[in-house]
């Protein structure tokens, strides 16, 4: 508190009310920074690593260098004010830009690079700032009112910058050494991973409106449709897989014809069902909910005007539905990614094997190559479709 | 012409229109009054077929409204309702042109229509047509609102409350409007409304409704000289009734010539109405009032006694009749 309390005190009618969320933010991000491991040094992959604090890691100029920063995005967000808004989301984006930079120095200071197999893994303090980071850039967002492609035109340079960094000079980092092991299998797996999605998502989105048509139709299909839909909701993925192996390795087994088309107990068909079937309450929901939702006085105007039924669904009903139905198709496609890594354990590949590796051997690395990944497919969707939602509101605006 | 005879609506066992009877002739303005619920909106909706009637018979010009496919005749009907109804994902030309796009009309007739609208309603091709409907006012949204109705130029026009969201004064503003495009137009329209001062100022053809009945229909001075019941009478305003006769009453009628001298130094022009004239007595405490033409020349007199006994005289002889 003695840091804030030697903070200016805020001025009324200039910037209005100390922005809490951004000042919470800077002192976890400083307790972080100080209080937990920066980095953790380990002679190869099996043992554990040992931590390394910020002073010892960056030295003490790169330590002050984080504080100072750090300190300037809460005192920034002491008196918010646009100026200041953008300044903070400067603050931001350099200290995303440093980061790698600030590896570079542990790795120059730490690894010995008389032992081949050293390596230097990213300690809590580390995540715990990345990830305060990117909130304050959701923080930052919503206040300067920017669109949503804002977030992903920043993410992805300093994401360029990181991947150069990593590419060039961060040869000693954990990560990049288990990256560069299977750089192979790591492509192959996020193609994999993204074909899983992309499959499971396409056939909910044509089964989802479908079935949302139908209901639409039929009154009484939508209480056993969401019953049904519901249910299958509440199976834990991974039983959803269990269940599924029995009954498709039978059809498999008997059935010729299936077997020769793909059809087995583990791998790609149980994997492509599960997902199917968790995806399409949230597609059937979205997609019901928007159609109903188009105001009944624009629908009727529509008849009124002499439209007919189908000109009335595809020149009124369906656009103005648009956004509500991607916003469908975005909560969709996020939940699919991470559910189809839990598909990996039944032999459907994708970036969930690393995590299931990277567990069975305790190598934390490895983990994080396969649950990074996944996690920055999952930001990009949802920042990609959330824009495209926005971008079709009706006038281009509200 | 629109013809209904003893049509009925119900909807499962209620009744919401009660075998009306109602004609409406080619270039009339009818309008249907009454408190919500009486059935005057059914009545509309069952005109261009949004409302399905269950018994009776609509006819227009002649033909009985089965005949025609729904979708056809709903392109031959303009229809403005109260939220407008416009398509917000639709710029503001793209909304006007909408019956014409169904009806195919060619692209460039299309244009040169939504603009020929545009400026007969006061909407500035330049500023509003590439406007989306959720960055206009109340009263430019119901503009466009009439405008798509009146696009593909239909004879019949249905209107259902369309001044209802608005505040007083664009109310007002767009009444007169409606008024002078109408004296221009001479279509066909039916108009729904609980606003009693709307409709006398605007219809020739007054029709007061009730637990989906007619009560009473006609002339709007008919009603207001004879107005059938208590109901009626209240809805037309109980003791202001008086005035709203005067309102729908010219000065030019009641005038008489001018003697010698200039009776009054207060001064109403002839087509004023008489409401305006009694207003203008009370304010200047005078009880009389110099008539002049639209160039301001003196061109007769109209005294407050001369009103009262031409009044008198009017309703004995219609009692008489």
């Amino acid at each position: 508190m003695s840091l804030l309390d030697a903070l200016p005190t805020p001025r009324l009618g200039r910037g209005g009310y100390p922005n809490a969320v951004l000042i919470s933010l800077s002192v976890v991000m400083l307790a972080a920074v100080w209080g937990l491991d920066t980095v953790s040094v380990a002679p190869n992959r099996i043992v554990q690593g040992e931590s390394v604090h910020v002073q010892n890691a960056f030295g003490w100029p790169g330590a002050l260098l984080v504080s100072l920063l750090v300190i300037a995005l809460g005192s920034l967000a002491y008196q918010p004010s646009r100026i200041h808004y953008w300044a903070a989301l400067g603050v931001v984006v350099l200290l995303l830009v440093l980061m790698p930079f600030g590896l570079m120095v542990a790795s120059h200071f730490l690894i010995d690079p008389e032992l081949p197999q050293a390596r230097l893994g990213i300690g809590g303090g580390y995540w715990v700032v990345l990830f305060i980071s990117l909130l304050g850039i959701v923080e930052l967002r919503l206040r300067l009112g920017l669109k949503r492609l804002w977030p992903v035109f920043i993410l992805s340079g300093v994401g360029l910058i990181w991947w150069l960094c990593a590419w060039l000079w961060l040869k000693d980092l954990a990560l990049v050494q288990e990256f560069k092991a299977r750089d192979h299998q790591f492509i192959q797996a996020i193609r994999q991973h993204i074909i899983l999605v992309s499959t499971a998502v396409s056939v909910s989105v044509v089964m989802g409106t479908l079935l949302a048509l139908l209901m639409r139709r039929f009154a009484r299909l939508q209480k056993v449709a969401f019953a049904l839909l519901n249910f299958l909701q509440t199976i834990p993925s991974l039983a959803l897989f269990g269940l599924l192996l029995a009954p498709l390795a039978w059809l498999a087994a008997n059935v010729p014809f299936l077997a020769k088309v793909g059809v087995s107990g583990i791998g790609n068909t149980p994997a492509l069902i599960a997902l199917v079937a968790y995806s399409l309450l949230p597609m059937v929901r979205n997609t019901y909910t928007a159609l109903e939702e188009v105001s009944p006085d624009t629908l009727e105007a529509a008849s009124a005007m002499g439209m007919h039924r189908i000109q009335r669904f595809w020149q009124v009903r369906l656009p103005l539905a648009l956004p509500v139905l991607l916003e469908g198709v975005r909560i969709t496609t996020v939940q699919a990614i991470g559910l189809t890594a839990v598909a990996a354990l039944i032999g459907a590949g994708g970036l969930g094997t690393f995590i299931f590796q990277g567990l069975g051997q305790a190598a934390m690395d490895m983990v994080l190559l396969g649950a990074l990944p996944i996690l920055i497919l999952a930001l990009l969707v949802d920042a990609g479709l959330g824009a495209l939602a926005e971008a079709l509101r009706p006038g281009g605006v509200q | 012409m629109i013809e209904l005879s003893h049509v009925s609506k119900y909807f499962g066992t209620e009744m919401a229109v009660d075998a009306i009877n109602l004609k409406v002739e080619k270039g009339q303005f009818c309008a249907l009054v009454g408190t919500s619920g009486c059935g005057k909106s059914t009545t509309l909706r069952m005109i261009n077929r949004l409302i399905e009637k269950s018994d009776g018979e609509i006819t227009l010009d002649g033909q009985a409204i089965e005949a025609y496919d729904p979708v056809k005749l709903r392109r031959r009907i303009g229809y403005v309702i109260q939220s407008t109804g416009l398509f917000p994902h639709w710029t503001v030309a793209r909304n006007i042109g909408l019956v014409p796009r169904l009806l195919k009309w060619p692209a460039k007739d299309i244009q040169a229509r939504v603009e020929e609208l545009m400026g007969l309603l006061g909407l500035p091709v330049a500023e509003f047509a590439h406007k989306y409907p959720h960055q206009l006012s109340g009263g430019q949204a119901q503009r466009v609102g009439v405008a798509r109705a009146l696009a593909a130029d239909p004879d019949i026009l249905l209107m259902d409350e369309p001044f209802g969201a608005l505040d007083p004064i664009t109310r007002v503003k767009l009444q007169d409007e409606l008024a002078g495009l109408q004296a221009r137009l001479h279509k066909t329209v039916v108009f729904v409304t609980h606003d009693m001062d709307e409709a006398l100022k605007l219809a020739n053809h007054l029709v007061v409704m009730r637990d989906g009945h007619i009560v009473q229909q006609g002339t709007p001075l008919s009603l207001l000289q004879h107005p059938k019941d208590p109901f009626v009478e209240s809805l037309l305003g109980g003791l202001e009734r008086g005035l709203k006769q005067a309102a729908l009453t010219r000065v030019k009628d009641h005038m008489s010539s001018m003697g010698p001298t200039l009776p009054s130094q207060f001064r109403i022009p002839a087509d004023f109405s008489l409401r305006q004239a009694l207003s203008m007595m009370l304010r200047d405490h005078t009880d009389r009032l110099a008539v002049v033409d639209q160039q301001d020349v003196p061109i007769g007199e109209l005294s407050l006694r001369k009103i009262v006994k031409e009044a008198q005289l009017e309703k004995g002889s219609m009692r008489e009749a």
